[in-house]
């Protein structure tokens, strides 16, 4: 059971090129996969193709297949997929439906679109809230909130649809060092707390460094390197491919040509 | 029931709120805070209706009224009963957007001139219906400065069409403020029912001058407010739609292609690759 | 008010686990009401100001009026509402008193003006309208919620996409005035008027609808995607959350008003109520 994407190569609709050529991914539940990327790499359409909400939901055109548990994203409906993938993205204050006068109802939203008995809609509620820690959240109004509250919340809704796999599309990119610290380490816990496999996004090297196991590369839509964190975090040829490498790989680097020895404690 | 549904798909519902505040504060702003003798409150419902067709355009202006009537604050007034006139503007928004009228056609030369010719010789004939109104030849009712009022108004949105025209290269903008002065004349024959029968024929703006004296001139209640209102619609809803047009042409081609009537408003695509 | 506690107040009134201030009841005897029937009698009360041709409708409107107001308790919070229709009264009553088209039975003669007590009368009327109109408005404003209008509708069977868009704009108008005014300050300090004469106004307002107009569409697309990924378009009935009480006296009373109201306009279009004054 896993999230595959084999050989996808996605065209959005009035576009003349494809913005992914040849893509191969796996993502395993309890995993966190990160994926790196310059602007304009696709990264964004990766996360949208791997939530199937293209071609569903935005249309273009999809070549290759994109399977989740076995299903591909092509033969399901939106709500469907909702419930098998979910995914986040950088705007806080889009993702909120905008009907919700309190949090709760916000991560509400979901499952009572999917007409869950109200039991289950409450349990899954709170659960989504209490796996965030956002419970003392729950009756302040969403559009009130900090840039990293909002995006806890969008998650816990998203959460609250139970789906096996997440994509988080820069989550933090459009917060402050507070709001990211926030949300990543929420993100941190998560393959670990729901057992979803997590596929993140990120510009930020260092927290990736922190939280994911894996990372692909991907460059003009086509992924270049895909192996263990560390090891494609201290690659050398990430600046070359316009990507900005942890900041401890670039001082320990920026050390050893000042001939500088450093002694590095070990981090968490 | 299905087709219905088909009218609003979830990318038209996330549209419409959007679209009836931008009705609503824009409309507040001009009249409150600019003070000017336009009403420019119909842009969404237009947008909505030239992308998601007549149907939604109509929801979004009828909603806009009576929302705005309700909310808290800035409602009150006039506005609610003049639902049916916003739903009337939605429905013709959603034909011009159906004829493809807001599509950008480049055009230059001769072909220029000859746009801005046609959209001119439509708004003159247009405005001479209206100045060689028999109720306005009526030699009870003679308003000499209205007749001349109106010409004027013709005059100024000529002057209009070819600019729009031949500045923008785009023979699409002579279709544009024809189908705006179409809409506005249309509204006005709708709102005038509305204003005479349920508010006395005055609508408690500045406009209310004009209708009195189109009243002093001899006209009846529905008359003068039809004056007042062929006085204001018309230039109003052209400007809505030119603003309609811009914003149209500005957004990008992804966005507006996937709308329901997205394919109308957008140019042909280049083959793809 | 609200409690900051949330897994305290799971055990009150109401379907279980739904805490309190998601419920939120109104309090208050005409407030209390289940909001679908606040709706209809604000419904029948504008649609009789408007359809009853005459004095009779109006009293009977402003009688409804008067009478919730007093037992809502509203009758000061209405004051505002009722100052803000002063321009458009004070327009009626002097265009059409003195420029009534046809009337010959005038009050007086000052010089050129001859109001006339057929205008007189026909313009009392249309203010009377506007007046009992905006009260049955600001009773609806004061006494009822949007979000438990919806929310009672939805119970009933609104579709869920109605619901929508009723609550999102309620919600995405005092956003979007709020960007305005931002934009209004901006562009103040680069100079531009606000005041001043109606030709730098107009050329004012390109400048603030470019922009808003934009910014407002740009995140309708992430919208409309975050909305699916949230199964907003799962064919199922939407879970109800918030119940209202409602009770047979209620439902007759809607029954009962929205009968009168097609019986009244009925025979208002078919002249058989001519004789009313």
């Amino acid at each position: 059971m896993t999230l595959a994407l084999r050989g996808v190569r996605y065209r959005y609709a009035g576009a003349a090129a494809a913005a992914l050529e040849g893509v191969s991914l796996t993502l395993e539940p309890g995993h966190v996969l990160g994926v790196v990327g310059p602007n304009g790499a696709g990264k964004s359409t990766l996360c949208l193709v791997a939530a199937g909400l293209a071609p569903a939901t935005i249309g273009g055109e999809l070549a290759g297949e994109v399977r989740i548990d076995g299903v591909t994203t092509a033969s399901s409906r939106p709500h469907e997929l909702a419930q098998r993938c979910g995914i986040l993205f950088q705007n806080p204050t889009t993702q909120l439906s905008g009907t919700s006068a309190t949090v709760w109802e916000e991560v509400a939203f979901g499952p009572r679109n999917l007409g869950l008995p109200l039991e289950e809609v409450v349990a899954r509620v709170d659960a989504a809230l209490d796996a965030l820690t956002i419970r003392p959240l729950a009756d302040r109004d969403p559009e009130r909130l900090s840039g990293g509250q909002a995006q806890l919340v969008a998650l816990a809704g998203v959460l609250a649809l139970r789906p096996a796999y997440l994509v988080l599309d820069e989550p933090t990119s459009q917060l402050d060092p507070q709001g990211t610290r926030l949300v990543g380490t929420a993100i941190g816990e998560l393959a670990r707390q729901t057992g979803a496999g997590v596929l993140v996004v990120e510009h930020k090297t260092d927290l990736l460094a922190t939280i994911a196991e894996q990372v692909a590369v991907l460059v003009a839509g086509s992924v270049v390197a895909s192996d263990e964190a560390a090891s494609i975090l201290a690659d050398a040829r990430l600046e070359a491919w316009g990507i900005e490498s942890p900041s401890r790989i670039r001082i320990e680097r920026a050390a050893r040509r000042a001939g500088v020895h450093l002694v590095s404690e070990v981090e968490a | 029931m299905s087709w219905l549904s088909r009218q609003f798909p979830t990318r038209v519902i996330a549209l419409i709120p959007v679209a009836i505040a931008i009705n609503i504060v824009l409309g507040y702003t001009v009249q409150t805070v600019l003070k000017l003798p336009i009403y420019l409150d119909s842009i969404g419902t237009i947008l909505v209706g030239v992308l998601a067709g007549p149907i939604a355009g109509a929801v979004t202006g009828f909603a806009s009224n009576i929302i705005w009537q309700y909310a808290p604050g800035i409602g009150g007034g006039t506005i609610g009963p003049f639902a049916i006139t916003a739903a009337v503007i939605g429905l013709l928004a959603g034909l011009w957007g159906y004829l493809g009228v807001y599509r950008p056609r480049p055009a230059a030369g001769a072909r220029l001139w000859l746009a801005a010719l046609v959209g001119i010789a439509i708004i003159v004939l247009l405005a001479s219906r209206i100045y060689g109104n028999p109720a306005y030849a009526d030699p009870d009712f003679f308003v000499p400065w209205y007749s001349t009022a109106i010409l004027i108004v013709g005059i100024v949105m000529s002057i209009a069409v070819a600019a729009a025209v031949l500045l923008r290269r785009d023979t699409s903008g002579a279709w544009v403020a024809v189908a705006g002065a179409v809409t506005g004349i249309v509204a006005a024959l709708v709102s005038a029912p509305i204003s005479a029968y349920v508010f006395g024929g005055v609508t408690g703006g500045g406009t209310d001058v004009l209708v009195a004296a189109l009243r002093q001139g001899g006209a009846d209640v529905f008359n003068a407010s039809l004056g007042q209102g062929f006085f204001s619609d018309p230039i109003d809803k052209t400007i809505t739609s030119f603003v309609v047009f811009v914003v149209l042409a500005s957004l990008s081609r992804r966005v507006v292609a996937r709308f329901p009537l997205g394919e109308r408003v957008v140019t042909p695509e280049p083959a793809a690759a | 008010m609200q409690p900051s506690d949330p897994a305290a107040s799971a055990a009150s009134a109401g379907p279980p686990g739904v805490p309190a201030f998601v419920q939120r009841p109104p309090e208050g005897a005409y407030r209390r009401l289940n909001p679908t029937t606040k709706l209809v009698i604000a419904v029948v009360e504008a649609l009789t100001a408007f359809v009853l041709r005459g004095w009779t409708g109006l009293v009977i409107v402003l009688a409804l009026v008067v009478v919730t107001a007093a037992v809502a308790r509203i009758g000061r919070a209405m004051l505002p509402f009722m100052l803000a229709t002063i321009p458009l009264i004070a327009s009626i009553l002097l265009v059409n008193t003195f420029l009534y088209p046809g009337a010959t039975d005038a009050i007086v003669r000052i010089g050129p003006l001859t109001p006339s007590w057929s205008g007189l009368e026909f313009a009392t009327q249309a203010a009377l309208r506007v007046v009992a109109f905006a009260l049955s408005v600001a009773v609806f404003g004061l006494t009822t919620r949007p979000d438990d209008l919806v929310s009672d509708l939805e119970r009933r069977g609104l579709g869920r996409r109605v619901g929508f868009v009723i609550s999102a704009t309620l919600r995405t108008v005092p956003r979007i005035l709020q960007r305005a005014g931002e934009i209004t300050e901006a562009q103040r300090a680069r100079g531009m008027d606000t005041e001043g004469g109606i030709w730098r106004r107009v050329r004012g307002v390109l400048p603030l609808a470019g922009p808003l107009i934009f910014g407002a569409l740009t995140d309708v697309e992430e919208q409309a995607m975050a909305l699916e990924a949230r199964a907003f378009s799962a064919p199922a009935r939407r879970t109800v959350l918030r119940t209202f009480p409602d009770s047979p006296a209620q439902r007759t009373l809607r029954w009962a008003l929205l009968a009168t109201l097609l019986l009244v306009v009925g025979l208002s279009v078919s002249g058989r109520l001519e004789f009313l004054p």
